[in-house]
């Protein structure tokens, strides 16, 4: 079925620091309720992308329209407020303010979110994400693991229509990893368009219909991830790479 | 989120505290009520740094300047413009709140080290130009200030600077109960997290710097009406360098702490003056190990000491129910 | 055209020694990422050491400036080592405002503590040299001649050291990067504590050898280290090349601006705030300074 790439739709972005191009004519498209996964070797522009996605990079070409409106160029917390919500490969918490503190952030964020209803949501994405005995603990406090959780809590309270998960499977237990790809297909079912950035094929394989590779800053292939695998020019990219380390 | 502050031993402290600080000078004499005075002057600036720096981060040297900006600018409203004594205030007020708006716009991009000497460099071009433009400001010189009330006395002036010192502490404190407090928490943590949790971080900064300038203009306005006199010594660098000690000292994030450490380290400092300079040496000292020992400032130390803790930060072991989360993580 | 050359030739001079003065603060703040607010105090204190040396042991003037910089390279050490160093651990939980209050803190402690032990009244060493170089319309003392020639040595020498010397290589990778530095084993704590050392004695150097030309006093370092502050912004805060030609102009425009501008009040307020208005505008405009390299999350 053709996809309408209606919800998300990324035209010729780009971005280069100093002579280094991170990202050249990048370009394509997310429907609702996708799962895609976005991988490629160290340096291929991944991380910069989610920050363009994210308003944390400004792109110096290229349009990013959510819903048709472009938003490229709008400041972070426009994003986020629009919906767009990321965690971070290492978590970026609120260190010396408690769980409970980290998730009201975001959702307080909105002024028309009332501390109540806040609090509620919080109680159950703490729930959720089994996290509840913590609530009170300052994040610094927790384990890696549980602040990556509580780094998904914190995004999941902005009522996000698209997630954008950066190495959620990065150094993580094995158990906590079968509950974090729990997490995302039952985030997905209920309704989030996803799209999941990390080394761990394996894992990528396990949640996402389709997937993105980037390499140097461009993209090489796009769709369902048995055969994007097999690409032979994707294959090039990762033992190219493994060949230098 | 938080359940209202019920009545603890801090509270129970500070309203002790409140209390002795009424009656004080119906006990002690003029000089000591004039001290007391004083104290206040350091107590508004004090706790308005520390809303600026140990709540939302933001390491700002210009703050004496601000109390500099408004002591001149409403004295000179009345003397030069012959406006209403009334009227000059809050207009020097709202000049202090504009400029620190201004400051807060330039700074938006920096942290650190970079935003102190930023805003240090800031402050003295304006001390400068108060030096420099001695025609007007009378420079070193000073610059007369009409009281704000008649006969020598200095009691209505202790009164008026304890009743703006509770005042402003009681704002600021409603203002960090809000949703404000704890988004300006965040922004200290991680700027760049709680812009992607949806923070409009620099309506916020801008917010903190003009709140907390125009605090520090109202001081200065006070402190100009109540001494009589304006030199641009009061926005020299160790002026800012003692009201930061004394926030540091009395409790960096903690507002009412910063009051305390304010009164305490300038009344120290009045009854130590037969020490000379050694009494400053002392606050040097103090100062660094205070901050070498207990960082978050004397009065959060001793408060601890009075009521239940929160789980301490370091290593609490958590449960491990059988479908929870295990603690660790692989490599 | 005489009297310009006068104020270029002493502005130069000053402009050496505030050079030396920035050098070390941005050696520290390069290697350690910590802006030493009580830099000043370490100026006057190597100025006043070395008095005391000269008085004491007798030694001539020079020797003393040798001697406080021995004396404050090793007061750097301790101070670094006692009071900087748990910032590195997870004891402290804010590190910049740590190091900053820290540093401050060490400013109202030594410069009070001067002002008691010191007393508040100048004091003079005696000169390197009596008498001065005349040539043509140049009459410059030879104590300003010596403290010049000194500072470019002493300036040349920590850049051959920087460069050449395996120490000044390992400094200068830690400078870059604390982790990469520690994986080819260099210990960054003994960096830290080297550079404190090293940056302290350059400072206290300079303070010995502008005490003959303009005598001692516990708050003469306020002023100069301000400039410093300036100096290691324009020039770009890791970068002790930029520091050199920042001091060496901040220094020439200030001797010209206070020997040009009529009014002597306003020529010293403005030449000071002009230095002043130099930083503002280059973290507005050019955040890494004209050299700059390292920078510490200005995002």
């Amino acid at each position: 079925m053709p996809a309408d790439h209606s919800f998300i739709s990324v035209g010729g972005l780009a971005k280069h620091f100093g002579g280094i191009h991170a990202v050249q004519d990048l370009s394509f498209g997310l429907d609702r309720r996708e799962i895609v996964g976005l991988i490629g070797p160290n340096g291929s522009g991944k991380t910069t992308t989610i920050n363009m996605l994210t308003g944390v990079l400004r792109p110096d070409d290229g349009t990013i329209a959510v819903d048709g409106v472009d938003m490229a160029r709008s400041p972070a917390h426009h994003f986020a407020r629009s919906g767009i919500a990321r965690t971070f490969q290492v978590p970026r918490l609120f260190r010396r303010m408690t769980v409970m503190e980290n998730l009201m952030v975001p959702a307080l964020s909105d002024p028309s979110e009332r501390r109540a209803s806040a609090t509620l949501r919080a109680r159950e994405i703490l729930a959720f994400l089994r996290l509840d005995h913590l609530a009170d603990d300052y994040a610094r406090a927790l384990s890696g693991g549980q602040q990556k959780l509580l780094e998904l809590g914190r995004a999941l309270m902005l009522k996000p229509r698209l997630l954008l998960l950066d190495e959620p499977f990065a150094g993580v237990h094995p158990r906590l990893l079968e509950q974090i790809i729990d997490h995302i297909r039952s985030l997905n079912r209920d309704g989030h368009t996803i799209v999941v950035v990390d080394h761990n094929l394996e894992a990528i394989q396990s949640v996402v219909s389709r997937t993105i590779v980037m390499t140097r800053g461009r993209k090489i292939a796009d769709g369902a991830v048995a055969e994007v695998l097999q690409d032979p020019e994707v294959v090039r990219a990762y033992t190219g790479a493994r060949a230098k380390q | 989120m938080r359940p209202m502050p019920r009545l603890s031993f801090s509270h129970a402290v500070q309203a002790l505290l409140l209390a002795v600080a009424v009656l004080l000078p119906l006990v002690v004499g003029a000089y000591w009520t004039h001290v007391g005075a004083i104290a206040w002057y350091y107590a508004l600036l004090a706790a308005s740094w520390a809303l600026l720096a140990g709540y939302a981060g933001q390491f700002s040297f210009a703050h004496m300047a601000f109390a500099a900006l408004g002591g001149y600018a409403s004295a000179l409203f009345v003397e030069k413009l012959g406006l209403p004594l009334p009227l000059a205030i809050i207009l020097a007020l709202f000049l202090a709140m504009v400029m620190g708006a201004l400051i807060a716009a330039l700074v938006l991009r920096l942290s650190g080290p970079y935003l102190a000497l930023f805003t240090l460099a800031i402050s003295e071009i304006f001390r400068l130009v108060l030096v420099a433009e001695d025609e007007i400001t009378r420079g070193m010189l000073g610059l007369e200030v009409p009281g704000f009330f008649p006969g020598s006395s200095d009691r209505p002036y202790y009164y008026l600077g304890l009743a703006l010192v509770v005042l402003c502490v009681l704002g600021m404190n409603m203002l960090l109960s809000t949703r404000v407090g704890l988004f300006l928490r965040a922004i200290r943590e991680d700027e760049g997290a709680a812009r992607t949790s949806g923070i409009d971080t620099t309506r916020y900064k801008i917010l903190v710097f003009v709140v907390t300038s125009g605090i520090a203009a109202l001081a200065g306005t006070y402190y100009g009406h109540f001494i009589g006199i304006l030199t641009p010594n009061i926005a020299i660098l160790p002026e800012m360098g003692l009201v930061i000690a004394m926030a540091v000292i009395g409790g960096i994030e903690s507002l009412p702490g910063a009051v305390i450490g304010a009164v305490v380290v300038y009344l120290l400092s009045e009854s130590l003056r037969s020490y000379g300079e050694w009494r400053f040496v002392l606050l040097g000292l103090v100062l660094i190990l205070v901050q070498r020992f207990a960082q978050n400032g004397l009065f959060p130390f001793i408060e601890r000491l009075g009521r239940k803790q929160r789980p301490a930060p370091a290593l609490k072991a958590a449960p491990v129910p059988a479908n929870s989360v295990e603690d660790g993580h692989a490599g | 055209m005489s009297y310009f050359f006068l104020l270029t030739v002493n502005g130069l001079v000053i402009g050496l020694i505030y050079a030396l003065i920035a050098a070390g603060l941005t050696l520290v703040f390069s290697v350690l990422k910590v802006v030493n607010f009580g830099h000043g105090t370490l100026y006057m204190l190597g100025g006043y050491a070395s008095y005391y040396i000269i008085q004491w042991l007798g030694v001539p003037p020079l020797l003393g400036v040798v001697g406080a910089m021995v004396l404050l390279f090793l007061f750097g050490i301790a101070f670094e080592r006692l009071v900087i160093a748990p910032m590195y651990t997870d004891k402290v939980e804010r590190k910049d405002e740590y190091a900053i209050i820290v540093t401050f803190g060490l400013t109202i402690l030594l410069s009070n503590l001067g002002l008691v032990v010191f007393g508040p009244f100048a004091k003079s060493p005696p000169a390197f040299m009596t008498g001065a170089l005349v040539a043509g319309p140049l009459i410059l003392p030879y104590d300003r001649l010596i403290a010049a020639v000194v500072a470019v040595l002493l300036l040349a020498g920590l850049t051959l050291f920087l460069k050449k010397t395996s120490l000044g290589q390992a400094l200068d990778a830690v400078s870059q990067s604390r982790e990469s530095a520690a994986v080819i084993g260099i210990n960054p704590q003994r960096m830290y504590t080297i550079a404190f050392g090293l940056g302290s004695a350059l400072a206290g150097g300079a303070g010995a050898l502008i005490a003959p030309i303009f005598s001692l006093s516990p708050s003469m370092g306020e002023l100069p280290v301000v400039q410093a502050f300036i100096i290691i912004v324009i020039g770009g805060m890791g970068s002790v090349g930029g520091s050199i030609i920042g001091g060496i102009l901040l220094g020439l425009v200030q001797g010209l601006g206070v020997g040009y501008l009529p009014d002597p009040n306003r020529a010293l307020a403005y030449t000071q705030a002009f230095g002043a208005l130099l930083l503002v505008v280059t973290l507005l405009v050019r955040p890494t300074g004209l050299f700059g390299r390292s920078h510490l999350r200005l995002e």
